[in-house]
């Protein structure tokens, strides 16, 4: 493969035009160079993800209503992985025609660590007679951008026994119209429930929740202040906090405070002596019991559960 | 007390100071691993808070998953961290990951050893 300046440079304009257009779930194939073009492109991958990320909950872009298009990668093979038949969409991500597709082990269109996790996976998932999980693959375009995403993997199988397909699939978001120019026909909107934004946010608002946000995060195991002081020591009043906050971050300030809180007690239960007791007291909450309480309703399970 | 651990993804060196974290090449940190990387580390300090000086010159990509684990359920026990780096690479890593995630801890970036551990030692 050429890897000279000139065809880096193409890739990474490539992926740039891709994020232009609101893609941004392609990424650059890393190198083991360490040079400044390597750096562009390790820079591009991790912004990428950053923005990717914002446009989970409403972002800092207030993408509110923004309608996500849903593109999905599909594939039909049999049991020895070669593709049968594909979707319009998958032949556009690869920006392959399906002809270049069809007929062609699955192993063609991805990463060398992709292929080694197919050959090693998909031998025990074929034993059974049906079989259904998820596997991060990542795929390659045929501009050289890479495309990783969880995958359901599903093994069908006729009553008689006679045959065996193997389904692949995943979706991808897309800030804008994914491919052609016709209008999306589904569209998923992120936001629940807020109909208006409820604020008006300026940039030094934004700048303002998100200091808010690292605060919270550098005092986890602190008592927060009352949102009407703490919007007094930010400048600002305790509405456009309360609701910015939500806007900005999807949840609400105290959630987000024990979320967070919480994350952390996770790895304290699992890699170290403490009692729950002390974790509790460690992380910022106010007793045991209300440890125990928050934990299990966002983990599903005690505390005492996971340490086992 | 010296004490030292390896695991696929990086060499723990730990002495009364400070614990030193050698990230190894070839390999790209995922959520998975970086879970991996902190069990280890919290194995090895046994709940001792102490500065951390993590070699990073080999990474060539921690995802934004291990990004988000490394700075929040990661950085415990943690009193300072230093990253040694090689530009440009491991710079733009560095970079991106502070600029991007609130540190609870002082947290600095260095190309030379000498100056990473006279910021530890500076720590108190």
């Amino acid at each position: 493969m050429p890897n000279n300046d000139d065809f880096r440079v193409k890739r990474i304009q490539r992926m740039l035009l891709e994020m232009a257009r609101g893609n941004f779930f392609y990424s650059l194939e890393p190198t083991h160079k360490n040079d400044n073009v390597a750096s562009l492109v390790v820079m591009l991958n991790m912004v990428n993800e950053e923005i990717r990320a914002s446009f989970i909950h409403q972002g800092f872009a207030n993408a509110h209503n923004t309608p996500q298009c849903i593109i999905q990668l599909s594939f039909l093979m049999d049991t020895y992985g070669t593709i049968e038949m594909v979707t319009n969409s998958t032949c556009s991500l690869l920006s392959t025609l399906p002809k270049e597709i069809i007929g062609k082990p699955i192993t063609d269109f991805m990463t060398e660590g992709s292929q080694k996790v197919w050959a090693k996976k998909m031998v025990k998932h074929l034993k059974r007679e049906r079989s259904e999980t998820v596997q991060f693959l990542e795929f390659i375009s045929k501009d050289g951008l890479l495309l990783g995403k969880d995958c359901h993997i599903s093994v069908f199988r006729s009553l008689d026994g006679s045959g065996q397909k193997i389904l692949l699939d995943t979706v991808f978001f897309s800030k804008g119209e994914p491919f052609g120019t016709e209008l999306p026909k589904k569209t998923l909107k992120v936001t629940k429930g807020i109909k208006e934004p409820k604020v008006t946010l300026t940039p030094e608002d934004i700048e303002m929740i998100r200091d808010v946000h690292d605060m919270i995060i550098n005092n986890l195991d602190r008592d927060l202040p009352l949102l009407k002081d703490l919007a007094l020591q930010m400048g600002t009043n305790e509405y456009k906090l309360k609701y910015g906050f939500k806007q900005l971050y999807g949840t609400t300030i105290f959630r987000f405070l024990t979320h967070e809180r919480l994350r952390k007690t996770k790895t304290l239960i699992q890699h170290s002596n403490l009692s729950l007791k002390e974790i509790a007291h460690l992380t910022g909450f106010k007793s045991a019991a209300h440890f125990s309480r928050a934990f299990r309703d966002k983990y599903g399970k005690s505390p005492s559960d996971l340490r086992g | 007390m010296k004490k030292s651990h390896e695991n696929k993804y990086a060499i723990y060196l730990l002495t009364d100071e400070l614990l030193h974290i050698i990230y190894k090449k070839d390999h790209c940190i995922d959520l998975k691993a970086a879970q991996l990387i902190v069990r280890d580390r919290m194995t090895l300090q046994n709940g001792r808070e102490m500065p951390v000086l993590c070699d990073i010159r080999e990474v060539r990509r921690v995802n934004k998953p291990a990004r988000d684990y490394l700075a929040l359920e990661g950085s415990q026990w943690v009193k300072a961290l230093a990253f040694l780096i090689d530009p440009p690479v491991t710079d733009v890593i560095s970079s991106i990951y502070l600029w991007t995630h609130a540190q609870s801890v002082p947290t600095r970036s260095f190309a030379k050893k000498s100056e990473a551990l006279a910021f530890l030692k500076s720590i108190k």
